[in-house]
C-alpha cells in the first residue's frame, strides 16, 4: 500500500514522531520503531477511510486502528447510538491533531502503533488489536486500563480521553446523555 | 496594540522599559498599572488573541483554544491533570470566577514562618481594593444560584456544615454556564475585557503568540527576552527580542520556572522550580432522580468550608466546592470504557458535581523538559493529604445524599464506586485515594518561585524581585511562600498590582 504524505514530512520533524518521556518507553527506542515501521504495512478499511487526503493527520492505517479504538471506547450498547464511524468523531480528532502542537500530537502514531501491537507484545497473544473479537478488543484495552507500567495506564487515558473528545462533541451524541448543546447557534460547519 | 503576529514575517526587535512575560491575573495587572503610569510596556504572551466572538461554547473548539496542551498537561506519572490558560488573559478566561481574598491566617503564617513581615492585610488592603473595584467583584444574587449549588447548600446546611454563598467577578450575566469554555457574552471580567484593555489604551503593545525560550542578564540585570513566533501549530515563525530596562515574569507557576531554569537564573537558593502545590481536587457526582440542565447558570456559587479551619493549622484542610460539565469535560472524569463508562455517562442530565479541593502541603517540582513549554512537572501526595482527600470525599457523599442524590459515584479506577443512601460510606477511606486510581485535577498550580523574607529559602523577596537578578520581577501564583488553601485569582492579581506599584516607587533606581 502506497502511504499518503504524513504530518512528518510536513516540516519541522525528523520524520519519525517524537519519543518524549511521556510516550512510550516501555519498549525501547528500537522496538518502537520496528512497531511503527509494522503499522505502515497494515490494510486500511475502505469504509472508514475513503476520504484520507495529504491533509489529513492520521495516515490511513492510523485512522483506522484510532477508529476501532474509538469504538470500543465509546460503545455504549444503546441501538439507537450513532455508530463513530456515521458521526465525524475521527474526523474532528483529525482536525484537531492537524492542528494541534507538535509537541502533544507527536506522540499519538507511537501511541496508536503500540496499541495495534500491545496484544503481541504485552499480551503475548498472536494477533494485533483490529484483527480481534470486540470482547477481546475489549480485554486488551482493559489490559492497557489496570496495566501495573504507568506509562501504559497514560496511552490508555490519552486514548479514552481522545475518543470522548471525538464522540462527545458530536451533536448527534448528544440526545443519548440529555445534553441539549450551546446556546449559541454554530457559526461554522 | 495587540498583536497575533500571524502575519508577520521575520524578526523583531523591541525596546520597552518593562517586558511582562504573560497576560493572566498577574502580568495583564502589572501591565497596565504601570503602562498607566507612563511606562512603555511590551507584553508577550505565548497564547492566541481569543475574544468573546472565538467563544463558541463546543468543547472540542475551546479546550485546545483556551488550555495548555488542550487541557491534557499531566504530571509525568499521569496522574495528576493540570489545567491552566494558554491565551491572552491566561486562566481567567476560563476560571469559574470565585473571588477570595488572601486568608488573614495564611498571611500571618507567611510573616511568621516566611519572614514576610510586609505582607499584612493592611499593606494588601489598597491592592486588593483596587483589584476587586477593576474586576467589579460583587456578592453572587440568590437568584443565580443554580440548582447544582442549591442541591449542595441544602445538604450541607441539613448536616449543620459551615457554608456560604461567595463573591464572583461577573457583572450583566446571562448564566448560560460556559464559563470554563469563556464567556461568550463578556460578562466575565476576565483581564480579557479588563487590564488587558486598559494596558492596551494605555499604550502597552501585546504580542500574542509569543513564546518566551529565555530572559537574558548583563551586568547583573535583567536586560533582554527572547521569544519566538509561533503559529497554531507551534511551529516558530520568526524570533522576538526585547531589551527592557525591568522584566516581568507572569507565566505561571509551571512556566515561570521552566523559563528562569531554562536562562539559567533566579536559581541559588535551590528553590527555584520546587514546593510545587496544585490544591489537588477529586470528585464525587451525586444522581438527583430527575433530569434538569445542571450545566446552565452559575457553575459554583456555594462553597462549603466546614472543614478547613486556618486559624486553628494554616497548613491543611479541604473545601468542598460545586461543580458541573459539559460532555466531553464530565465523560472524562468518569471511569472506564464502553458500556460501564455509558452507565455512568447517561446520568449526565442529572448530576450534580461535588469536588473536593485540598489546602496541600504535599510538594512538587518543576523542571524545564526537552521540549520548549513541555516542562516536566512532579507531584506527589504525603500520606496526610491523600487521607484527607479521601475524608473529603466521605463528606462529599454527605452532603451530596443530604441534598437528595439517589446515588453518589466516586470515579475510582478501574471501577465507580456507586452508593446509595444509607451504604456505609466508610468504603471511601477504606479504598483510598491513591495517585493512579483516581482523576485528580489541578487548577492552581502555584508556590514554584516562592517567596521568602530570606534569599536562601526564596526566589523572590516581598515585593516579587528575584534576590539574584534585580529588575527581575515574578508577578503570578508561583510566588506564594505555600498553597494559599482558597482560590488564588484575587491574592494574585493584588500581589501584581503590588509588584508594579513597587517598580513604580523604585523606577528612578531600575529604569536607570
Amino acid at each position: 500500500m502506497s502511504e499518503l504524505p504524513r504530518r512528518h514530512e510536513r516540516g519541522g520533524g525528523s520524520g519519525l514522531p517524537q519519543i518524549g518521556r511521556r510516550a512510550f518507553l516501555g519498549g525501547g527506542l528500537a522496538a518502537s520503531l520496528s512497531w511503527c515501521a509494522g503499522l505502515r504495512a497494515l490494510p486500511a478499511s475502505a469504509e472508514t477511510l475513503a476520504a484520507a487526503s495529504p491533509e489529513r493527520f492520521f495516515s490511513r492505517s492510523e485512522t483506522e486502528i484510532l477508529t476501532q479504538i474509538v469504538e470500543r471506547m465509546v460503545d455504549t450498547g444503546v441501538p439507537e447510538a450513532p455508530p463513530v464511524r456515521k458521526t465525524r468523531a475521527i474526523e474532528t480528532l483529525d482536525q484537531l491533531m492537524r492542528h494541534a502542537d507538535p509537541a502533544i500530537s507527536g506522540q499519538l502514531p507511537l501511541v496508536l502503533a503500540l496499541f495495534e501491537w500491545g496484544p503481541f507484545v504485552f499480551d503475548l497473544t498472536f494477533s494485533r488489536f483490529t484483527r480481534m473479537t470486540d470482547a477481546e478488543k475489549d480485554a486488551s484495552i482493559r489490559a492497557w486500563m489496570t496495566s501495573s507500567l504507568t506509562l501504559r495506564r497514560m496511552a490508555f487515558t490519552a486514548l479514552r480521553n481522545l475518543a470522548f473528545l471525538g464522540y462527545y462533541s458530536r451533536d448527534e451524541t448528544w440526545p443519548l446523555i440529555g445534553y441539549r448543546g450551546p446556546l449559541l447557534a454554530r457559526r461554522t460547519p | 496594540m495587540i498583536d497575533t503576529l500571524q502575519d508577520h514575517a521575520g524578526d523583531l526587535t523591541l525596546r520597552a522599559d518593562v517586558c511582562v512575560i504573560g497576560s493572566g491575573a498577574g502580568g495583564a495587572v502589572v501591565a497596565a498599572e504601570l503602562a498607566e503610569a507612563g511606562r512603555s510596556v511590551v507584553v508577550l504572551e505565548q497564547g492566541h488573541y481569543w475574544t468573546a466572538v472565538d467563544f463558541t461554547q463546543r468543547e472540542e473548539e475551546m479546550l485546545p483554544r483556551l488550555f495548555e496542551e488542550s487541557g491534557m498537561r499531566q504530571t509525568v506519572d499521569g496522574a495528576f491533570t493540570i489545567l491552566q490558560g494558554r491565551n491572552v488573559g491566561g486562566s481567567t478566561v476560563h476560571n469559574l470566577c470565585y473571588c477570595f481574598r488572601a486568608p488573614d491566617p495564611i498571611l500571618r503564617m507567611w510573616r511568621e514562618e516566611h519572614g514576610l513581615d510586609e505582607l499584612t492585610a493592611e499593606a494588601l488592603e489598597p491592592s486588593f481594593a483596587r483589584v476587586e473595584k477593576n474586576l467589579h467583584v460583587v456578592p453572587i444574587r440568590e437568584d443565580e444560584v443554580n440548582r447544582v449549588n442549591q442541591v449542595v447548600r441544602a445538604g450541607a446546611q441539613k448536616l449543620g456544615y459551615s457554608g456560604f454563598v461567595t463573591k464572583h467577578n461577573r457583572k450583566g450575566c446571562v448564566q448560560a454556564g460556559y464559563c470554563i469554555l469563556g464567556c461568550s457574552y463578556d460578562a466575565k471580567q476576565s483581564m480579557l475585557v479588563t487590564y488587558v484593555p486598559r494596558a492596551d489604551r494605555a499604550g502597552a503593545r501585546i504580542y500574542a503568540n509569543a513564546r518566551v525560550d529565555r530572559i537574558e542578564a548583563e551586568g547583573g540585570r535583567a536586560r533582554r527576552v527572547l521569544a519566538r513566533i509561533v503559529g497554531p501549530d507551534g511551529e516558530a515563525r520568526g524570533h522576538i527580542e526585547v531589551k527592557a530596562k525591568v522584566v516581568v515574569l507572569s507565566a505561571g507557576a509551571v512556566a515561570s520556572p521552566d523559563i528562569l531554569l531554562r536562562s539559567g537564573l533566579a536559581g541559588s537558593s535551590g528553590q527555584l522550580g520546587a514546593n510545587l502545590h496544585l490544591h489537588p481536587s477529586v470528585m464525587a457526582a451525586g444522581i438527583m432522580d430527575d433530569a434538569f440542565e445542571p450545566y446552565r447558570g452559575i457553575p459554583q456559587s456555594y462553597y462549603v468550608d466546614e472543614f478547613i479551619d486556618l486559624e486553628r493549622d494554616p497548613h491543611s484542610g479541604y473545601v468542598l466546592m460545586p461543580i458541573s460539565g459539559f460532555p466531553v469535560l464530565t465523560s472524562s472524569l468518569l471511569p472506564g470504557f464502553g458500556r460501564d463508562h455509558y452507565e455512568l455517562m447517561r446520568h449526565f442530565d442529572r448530576m450534580v458535581g461535588l469536588l473536593v479541593l485540598l489546602h496541600d502541603e504535599s510538594a512538587g517540582r518543576v523542571e524545564s523538559g526537552d521540549v520548549l513549554a513541555k516542562p516536566r512537572i512532579e507531584y506527589g501526595l504525603t500520606e496526610k493529604d491523600r487521607r484527607q482527600l479521601a475524608e473529603g470525599l466521605v463528606h462529599c457523599a454527605e452532603v451530596l445524599f443530604a441534598g437528595g442524590a439517589r446515588k453518589v459515584m466516586i470515579p475510582t479506577l478501574p471501577e465507580a464506586t456507586i452508593l446509595a443512601p444509607g451504604d456505609d460510606l466508610s468504603v471511601i477511606t477504606r479504598r483510598g485515594v491513591r495517585e493512579g486510581h483516581m482523576p485528580i485535577a489541578s487548577t492552581h498550580p502555584q508556590s514554584t518561585c516562592r517567596m521568602n523574607g530570606d534569599p536562601s529559602r526564596g526566589v523572590v523577596n516581598a515585593y516579587g524581585e528575584c534576590f539574584d537578578v534585580p529588575g527581575l520581577f515574578v508577578a503570578d501564583m508561583s510566588v506564594f511562600p505555600t498553597s494559599l488553601g482558597a482560590p488564588p485569582q484575587i491574592t494574585t492579581a493584588a500581589l501584581a498590582d503590588r509588584t508594579a506599584h513597587h517598580i513604580l516607587g523604585r523606577w528612578k533606581e531600575l529604569g536607570g
